[in-house]
């Protein structure tokens, strides 16, 4: 074991005690034993710097500590993924243009506490660090997806929640736009168990060509090459916040708050892209073989140690030569601060000039953020040691493989009492005003004031934008018809009431909202967005969800052979969310599916295109309104959540991606949250609310009571068919042994009426419809 | 064969797309950095693209306005070579005095948006009519009077001016190239005809001599079909947005 030059904190002869004194005065996370660990591990006392090393190593975030074991039963491999979860992001399967295989990246973030405690920063930088994961594969990042939960607008902190729902969407606008990235999906969801703890994941895509992939680590026979950092000048932001104000510094009280938040720099990186595209097509051109590697969590430790360790080197990096913004920082805060808009690469010395070159001078990263630079920090070695440099003496020398090795915990679990029940509801006796109720709710109506926010149309790729459809749509291969399509889905209420089926109902959705607009569900990501895993009860919920999306993804099979899994690629953890008072949020495993479709001018929209066509439903309706909107408006929970049929769900997901693909359906649109009503009045409606044309529907396909075939939130599909179509699109569901029925058609009066037998049990104008449906949102949010 | 520089400040981020819908009718386009200008005066056209060039200090488009780069567009402009502005590139020819141009001066700025539904950063598409009765570089390919379907993207898009007499001058020079309307080509004053509060629904002015133009909308974000909402079943055939570039080739014919 290699040794260290300055003075060490003597572990071994602490007490217990001593060490919990140690911990608290320096804001450590790490526990007693996890520091008489580091002992044993290493064999000696740890310096300072490396306490810091391993006390973020070794945090849930970076080491997923209590999550592994369980992650290991989400299917993470098939035909169509081309790199699995292993480095910042995943790669899925994308089309193959003149004889080259193009490969989607796909990451998922979340960035949860940061955003209820500095909501625009919080949202800012979680999108900042979730593009850097996509961009150092080497792609062209393409677009973003936004999954927001908020809590009750209209509970007891509904002025908080309002100030956080509107910070976040304006720094997700104010970060994403400059950089020039398209949102063209997202969800929201508004409910009171996010009330003290508000949820915000982050999707990003990338396109990529498959021979292209620069990988994290440091290639092979890169002994000697050079560790250049590049970016923002390192500061204390971002050094968990605690920590940071025990310390005494020289710097005025007003740095002494900015603590653990990152704080974003969307110019800078908008520089940063350009610059890193350049240097990406300078090595492609000289056939030069880089390691790169955003920098995150950790900072410089952590890029650093895992692109050396992932190559099977080691590292000697001289502290003194990172460029810093701030005096007399402390060299653990240097090495493991997370200061934003950096990266690391592994360069042999004879292409490091080039790099410099094009970030210092053609770039002029200097003079675009004050200090911002590429400086060359140390060198990899071959030696396995890590080895920090302070002023010529060494404060960290510990085998790499050490440090990102991580550690596990066996978390207990335990079933959690859940008291749900199906209340008894009364018949209504005025479905208008119900309907209308539903449409207005903030959890169904039109997201057009929030993504309206959002620039939909950058980088010219466009297909289907968010509110078209059920997927947003990118041709990411400019010429070329392959479309990439994207949802993200998961209904916060289906969990709270069970967590495996809220899992399952996820992974379903999301992949019916991209067979709704024609795409093929290629593969997957998941944000695990869950309560405290040393507390049996909400450990067993995350088990249990992702029991429930494994078991979807291994059952929803690719349409491709019809039998492998629709596998996770990335994917990402968040514990420790909860109220302060110690409730857990409700679970929340967000599922994010990339779909391809091989022609997008085949994609169709959720909008009714033509009169006089029929509608059709596919997906029994069945009394399952638990966790439904209808039941909310009520104050209800109920029990019965929505139960996928797996053989049933999977026949009728490709049915609908055969019709699409033979031009048989006008328009598509899953059912969710609302229901069937909710379906078909948003088809009436289009994404931008201007639809003319009505629907008649009938509702005498179903023998339930009509509250419950009207707001029942089973899965399904509402199609509009060409008549002259309709024996085409039987055939197909026949062939999938899927059963359909007419439930009514379009007309020309620009109403929606629902009938039963002969009683009109609904009559609505658009206009009417339109004006629930699009101020839902606004009245949440103002 | 045309050569149009498409300049490239710190913060600008349409510059793809830009250049892709430039070489879509037949010209080249070459992506220059703000800070490469050696061969800047060999080329035939400028196109300053969207973003936000130098993070939008003090004021969107101001600080590009004053970079060096300026002076030798200005100098090409005056020669009669063409420059197109497209939304934060508008702000930037307007904040460099370059459009209106009327005088040796910035008579113009725009300012933050006005918009009764979202405040701040507004995207969607709306229509926009090509109001001049005089043929320019970018109105050759267009009738007078056709409404185009393009989409903006901007939080400050609302032309305005302190100099009341200007809009007349304005006016009588058929300077107002294109101006936001409704489905049936209706300059209605109100939102969302007028998605941004623009004075008179001002989306584009152009330069008296008919070879510089300023606009807010995003003309190469329709310049294909696909990229139009409802109409991507048309495929890579051209958008209504194509027409402008078209001007521009035949303009330099």
């Amino acid at each position: 074991m290699g040794d260290v030059d300055i003075e060490k904190v003597q572990i071994t002869s602490m007490s217990d005690p001593d060490i919990q004194q140690f911990i608290k005065k320096n804001s450590l996370a790490l526990k007693v034993s996890e520091c008489r660990e580091i002992v044993k591990l290493i064999g000696r006392d740890p310096t300072l710097t490396e306490i810091h090393m391993f006390n973020i190593e070794w945090s849930e975030h970076c080491s997923y500590k209590s999550s592994k074991e369980t992650l290991k039963l989400l299917p993470t491999s098939g035909p169509t993924v081309i790199m699995g979860p292993k480095e910042d992001s995943g790669i899925i399967k994308f089309a193959k243009v003149d004889g080259e295989q193009y490969g989607i990246v796909i990451s998922h973030e979340s960035h949860n506490h940061p955003s209820q405690v500095v909501p625009y920063e919080g949202a800012a930088t979680g999108i900042g660090g979730n593009v850097r994961d996509v961009l150092c594969m080497g792609a062209r990042v393409i677009a973003c997806a936004d999954p927001l939960r908020f809590g009750d607008p209209n509970g007891t902190k509904k002025n908080y929640v309002k100030y956080v729902a509107n910070s976040v969407v304006e720094g997700i606008a104010c970060y994403g736009n400059p950089l020039g990235i398209p949102v063209i999906a997202g969800d929201v969801y508004f409910n009171e168990s996010f009330n003290d703890n508000c949820l915000v994941n982050v999707v990003t895509l990338g396109i990529i060509k498959e021979n292209e992939i620069f990988h994290s680590a440091a290639p092979e026979n890169s002994d000697g090459y050079d560790i250049v950092i590049v970016g923002k000048a390192t500061d204390n932001s971002g050094f968990g916040g605690a920590a940071f104000a025990s310390l005494i510094l020289d710097e005025s009280e007003e740095e002494y708050n900015k603590g653990a938040v990152q704080v974003p720099d969307p110019f800078l990186k908008n520089v940063l892209i350009r610059a890193t595209e350049a240097v990406f097509k300078e090595a492609k051109e000289k056939k030069i073989v880089l390691g790169f590697k955003d920098m995150g969590a950790g900072g410089i430790m952590c890029a650093t140690s895992e692109l050396c360790d992932a190559g099977g080197f080691g590292a000697d990096i001289d502290i003194d030569n990172i460029h810093i913004s701030m005096k007399n920082l402390p060299p653990y805060i240097i090495a493991c601060g997370e200061t934003q808009e950096r990266f690391t690469w592994i360069s042999p010395s004879s292409f490091t000039p080039t790099i410099l070159k094009i970030y210092n001078e053609e770039f002029e990263l200097p003079n675009v953020a004050e200090g911002a630079q590429a400086t060359v920090i140390g060198k990899v070695t071959k030696s396995t040691g890590y080895i920090l440099k302070h002023e010529g003496k060494v404060i960290c020398n510990v085998p790499v493989n050490m440090l990102t090795g991580g550690i596990r915990y066996k978390r207990d679990k335990k079933e959690m009492k859940r008291n749900f029940k199906e209340p008894n509801l009364k018949e209504p006796s005025d479905y208008n005003s119900i309907a209308l109720k539903v449409l207005n709710n903030p959890n169904v109506a039109s997201k057009a004031m929030i993504y309206k926010h959002y620039d939909t149309e950058v980088q010219g790729l466009a297909v289907i934008r968010p509110g078209e459809a059920d997927a947003g749509i990118q041709a990411p291969i400019p010429g070329n018809k392959a479309g990439v399509a994207l949802s993200v889905d998961h209904n916060p209420r289906y969990s709270r009431i069970n967590p495996y089926l809220g899992g399952v109902a996820a992974v379903a959705e999301a992949m019916r909202n991209v067979a709704a607009v024609g795409a093929i569900p290629y593969g997957m990501t998941d944000c695990l967005n869950f309560g405290n895993p040393e507390v049996p009860e909400a450990f067993n919920d995350f088990v249990e969800s992702v029991k429930g999306i494994a078991d979807a993804a291994n059952k929803l099979c690719w349409k491709g052979d019809g039998k492998s899994p629709v596998a996770f690629v990335s994917g990402n953890v968040s514990f420790y969310n909860e109220s302060i008072a110690g409730k857990q949020i409700d679970p929340s495993p967000v599922i994010a599916c990339m779909g391809y479709m091989e022609d997008y001018t085949k994609a169709v929209t959720m909008k009714i295109k033509e009169k006089n066509s029929s509608l059709f439903l596919a997906g029994e309706r069945k009394d399952e309104l638990g966790g439904s909107v209808y039941y909310e408006l009520h104050k209800e929970n109920g029990l019965n959540v929505p139960k996928i049929e797996f053989e049933k769900e999977k026949n009728t997901i490709y049915a609908v991606i055969d019709c699409i693909d033979n031009g048989l359906f006008l328009s598509c649109h899953d059912i969710s949250d609302g229901g069937l009503l909710t379906t078909v009045s948003e088809m009436i409606l289009g994404g931008e609310a201007d639809g003319k044309i009505g629907a008649e529907v009938s509702l005498d396909f179903s023998g339930l009571r009509n509250d419950k075939i009207l707001f029942s939130e089973s899965s399904g599909f509402v199609f509009e068919v060409n008549d002259k179509n309709i024996e085409n699109v039987n055939n197909i569901f026949e062939r999938h042994g899927v059963k359909i029925v007419k439930i009514g058609k379009t007309v020309e009066n620009k109403s929606l009426i629902v009938q039963k037998g002969s009683d009109v049990l609904v009559k609505l104008e658009i206009d009417e419809l339109k004006k629930a449906w699009t101020t839902g949102v606004a009245r949440a949010m103002r | 064969m045309s050569k149009i520089a498409v300049i490239l400040f710190p913060g600008i981020n349409c510059e793809n797309e830009t250049a892709r819908a430039i070489e879509s009718v037949g010209m080249k386009a070459d992506i220059v950095r703000w800070n490469d200008t050696r061969n800047l005066d060999s080329y035939d056209g400028y196109v300053l693209p969207g973003g936000w060039s130098y993070e939008d200090r003090i004021r969107a488009g101001v600080i590009a306005a004053k970079d060096p780069v300026m002076n030798i567009i200005k100098e090409e402009a005056e020669k009669g070579k063409v420059v197109m502005g497209i939304c934060n590139g508008c702000q930037i020819i307007v904040e460099s005095g370059i459009i209106p141009g009327l005088q040796d001066k910035v008579q113009m700025a725009l300012a933050p948006n006005k918009n009764p539904f979202v405040s701040g950063f507004y995207c969607t598409w709306i229509k926009i009519k090509n109001f001049s009765k005089k043929k320019n570089a970018f109105n050759l390919k267009l009738n007078e009077g056709e409404v185009m379907n393009v989409p903006i993207a901007h939080g400050e898009g609302r032309f305005a001016t302190k100099d009341e007499t200007l809009v007349r001058y304005l006016l009588a020079n058929d300077q107002l190239l294109f101006r936001y309307c409704d489905e049936t080509g209706n300059i209605a004053d109100k939102f969302p005809a007028n998605p941004n509060g623009s004075l008179i629904n001002i989306a584009g002015i152009v330069n008296k001599k008919g070879n510089v133009l300023a606009m807010m909308p995003h003309p190469e974000r329709a310049a294909w079909m696909r990229q139009v909402p409802g109409m991507h079943s048309n495929g890579e055939s051209a958008g209504p947005g194509r027409k402008i570039f078209e001007s521009i080739r035949e303009y330099l014919k």
